[in-house]
């Protein structure tokens, strides 16, 4: 189901690197796999019989849950970065995310205060980088993950230029 | 409303003779008042006295000898320790002082400071966002005060300078206003302001002709009160607040709970709380004590408090985002609260001087709220104000034009459906939800930073979505809540619109000195081509002209 009931009609979303799921996955990996471990450790304890307090169940059900959550996001994870978009117009920049919890932020380039561009380890190493926008308000967390880096950098220059452009005050 | 009184008048301004003798010449270096390391560094005092004369008084209640046996011996080492960490601590005091250093020129305030690790700062003038002046009880007693403004520029914004003598630091607020709003040229600026004719001065009194203008301080702004906080009115709506129903409730589960359990216990733990609950009260009583507004060509000057003084100055235009807010306790007295956002508020300092210096009106009753909403939004871009803002504030539906959440989304928002809405104006947003605490928040198009839709997945089963406006950090965080999914998608389009042809009117941080590009046509068939939007007087535009060109 291709829901984009709440973009603005007849915009010509962006996509961002397919490459990108990669990055998620590691990072899915790092953070739920660790906590998967962690919650199948009383487990493995009362398994072995030093534990006696978390009943037998309890202690397969808690980790089960969380293994189950964690791949329920896996599966996730390709249709949300398919979902993350982002539309340059004249005055504006769109950006577009998730699918159940959607999220359209429109921001205006005069209000723009700074263009970063963060590369994390595993981005860099795919060539990619992430675009991040600062407004004097700190609710605006609009970030374009997964650029490739040439297309980061040329957003930001864009970016910059088009802020410069049309800059107002706070 | 506001259309009475002296508000509407054009000011009279005090001219260059009025103003006080200031022998400061532009850009000199400054010190501000030898005695403020003292005052700032009296609790220090106080804290080394009290620990000392504790013991004494200990000794002397116990009727213990004064001075112990071998007292003698060891006086002469404990009066020379004591003299050296005196005298080393005065010497600090001193350096510090020494070492800190202001100027005020070209368009810039810098203060230097540190002894060991130097520190200068300097703030951009046309970024001033709010002026501050602020006197704690000691420093009141010796006439002095604390300056602080906010800056908005890059890296951290409050700039303070502690103490300067209470004249000292008017003036100084006068000219940095001046400067700000363009009223006075700087260094930087002169060409700009030559050309332009209206930099000469509010009202046209003409301080700023010929070359002495950089020599004459800049004479303080006039100004006229708007309301004042009756004490009264301030003790009821702390007897009435949230705060004070928790406590009630509080108070009976602890008795209701002694008496059940049989133990006295719980009674304990009420005085801790209840010297707590007091020092609350108390602190608000103190920093509300006395409540004034007042409106003057540099913008909103609030002052408030008992002991401690406090005088806010709010440039215009400078205000993101106002939220007007009615506990159900105050609804049978018709109070309502005005809490703003302005750049740097926010964040700076703690959190409880950041709660009372963005409160726009501690409480107020309706006719206070359209007086200091006509400041904030000089122009709020409707027929009918009154009607829309009291609609905002109690009406349901669609009262005043608002645009409330669909039925069939009732089953999210049962109780305050009918009241969640949205009206747009020429100028503003105003946004306005909850039936049992009531709230309107007005954010102008031209503040708005950016903004964002957000559905989850119930949201879309009922077509509905909320719309969130981004803007400074500071108590209001303006959310539209369940609205209709085809409204909110056109307001979203249309707000953008509004926000970009907002953005192009302001044209200058110096708010003396905003022009219209000529392309640019207003809404209003009225409407002068020199755009008085930021002078703040009243609801209508026609005496403005008077005062621009008077």
């Amino acid at each position: 189901m291709r829901t984009a009931a709440i973009d603005p009609p007849g915009i010509a979303w962006q996509r961002v690197s397919p490459k990108y799921i990669t990055v998620r996955l590691v990072e899915w990996a790092l953070a739920n796999l660790a906590a998967v471990l962690v919650l199948s450790a009383p487990l493995v304890f009362v398994l072995l019989g030093w534990w006696r307090w978390p009943p037998l169940w309890l202690a397969v059900t808690v980790p089960a849950v969380m293994l189950l959550v964690a791949l329920w996001r896996l599966v996730l994870i390709p249709r949300q970065v398919r979902a993350i978009g982002f539309a340059e117009r004249d005055d504006d920049l769109l950006i577009r995310s998730g699918i159940f919890f959607q999220r359209t932020m429109a921001v205006p380039y005069g209000r723009m205060q700074y263009v970063d561009i963060a590369v994390g380890p595993v981005e860099r190493g795919l060539g990619l980088c992430t675009v991040k926008l600062h407004t004097a308000s700190p609710g605006t967390n609009a970030r374009i993950p997964g650029l490739p880096a040439a297309e980061g950098a040329r957003l930001r220059e864009q970016l910059a230029a088009r802020g410069e452009a049309r800059l107002a005050g706070l | 409303m506001t259309a009475d009184g002296p508000l509407t008048g054009p000011p009279s301004v005090p001219t260059g003779a009025a103003a006080p003798a200031d022998t400061t010449p532009d850009g000199e270096w400054l010190r501000v008042h030898p005695a403020s390391p003292f005052v700032r560094g009296w609790v220090a005092l106080a804290a080394i006295t009290v620990f000392f004369g504790r013991d004494l008084f200990e000794r002397t209640l116990q009727g213990q000898p004064v001075f112990e046996d071998g007292f003698a011996r060891r006086a002469p080492w404990l009066l020379g320790g004591g003299a050296v960490v005196l005298a080393v601590a005065v010497l600090g005091f001193v350096l510090t002082w020494y070492f800190t250093k202001y100027q005020v020129s070209g368009g810039y305030v810098r203060v230097n400071s540190g002894l060991l690790s130097r520190q200068h700062r300097q703030a951009r003038l046309d970024r001033v966002q709010a002026i501050d002046i602020v006197q704690p009880l000691l420093a009141r007693i010796f006439g002095l005060a604390e300056l602080k403004f906010e800056v908005a520029d890059a890296g951290e914004s409050a700039v303070r300078l502690a103490y300067l003598k209470i004249d000292e630091a008017r003036q100084l607020r006068a000219t940095i206003l001046a400067r700000a709003s363009g009223a006075v040229s700087t260094a930087g600026h002169g060409a700009v302001s030559a050309a332009d004719p209206r930099a000469a001065g509010y009202g046209g009194t003409g301080h700023a002709a010929g070359a002495d203008r950089f020599a004459r301080p800049a004479p303080e702004a006039p100004e006229f009160p708007v309301l004042t906080v009756p004490p009264s009115r301030l003790i009821g709506s702390l007897l009435l607040s949230e705060q004070s129903f928790f406590i009630v409730v509080g108070g009976i589960a602890s008795v209701v709970l002694s008496a059940v359990t049989d133990n006295r216990a719980f009674y304990f733990y009420l005085v801790p709380a209840a010297l707590g609950l007091a020092a609350g009260y108390w602190n608000f009583f103190n920093k509300g004590y006395n409540f004034t507004a007042a409106i003057s060509p540099d913008g909103i000057r609030l002052r408030y408090g008992l002991l401690d003084t406090q005088a806010q100055t709010l440039p215009p235009g400078r205000i993101q985002a106002v939220k007007i807010a009615q506990p159900p306790l105050w609804r049978p007295f018709g109070w309502y609260r005005m809490q703003v956002n302005v750049a740097g508020y926010g964040t700076s300092g703690n959190a409880a001087e950041g709660n009372t210096r963005t409160i726009l009106l501690p409480v107020g009753k309706f006719p206070d709220v359209l007086a200091m909403l006509s400041l904030v939004l000089p122009d709020p871009g409707i027929d009918r104000p009154e009607a829309v803002f009291a609609a905002g504030l109690g009406g349901w539906d669609s009262d005043g034009g608002f645009v409330t959440t669909p039925r069939r989304a009732r089953l999210l928002a049962p109780f305050a459906w009918r009241r969640n809405g949205f009206a747009a104006t020429a100028t503003a947003l105003l946004i306005r939800s909850g039936r049992w605490w009531r709230e309107l928040v007005v954010v102008p198009h031209q503040r708005t930073q950016s903004m964002a839709l957000q559905q989850g997945p119930l949201a879309r089963r009922f077509r509905v979505a909320d719309l969130v406006l981004h803007t400074t950090a500071g108590p209001v965080a303006p959310r539209l809540t369940q609205a209709g999914l085809d409204e909110v998608r056109q307001l979203f389009d249309e707000q953008s619109a509004r926000a970009r042809q907002a953005r192009k009117r302001q044209t200058s941080e110096q708010w003396l000195r905003q022009v219209v590009p000529a392309a640019e046509s207003r809404p209003l068939p009225d409407a002068p081509v020199v755009e008085p939007v930021e002078t703040p007087h009243s609801f209508t535009q026609h005496q403005q002209e008077g005062q621009q060109h008077g």
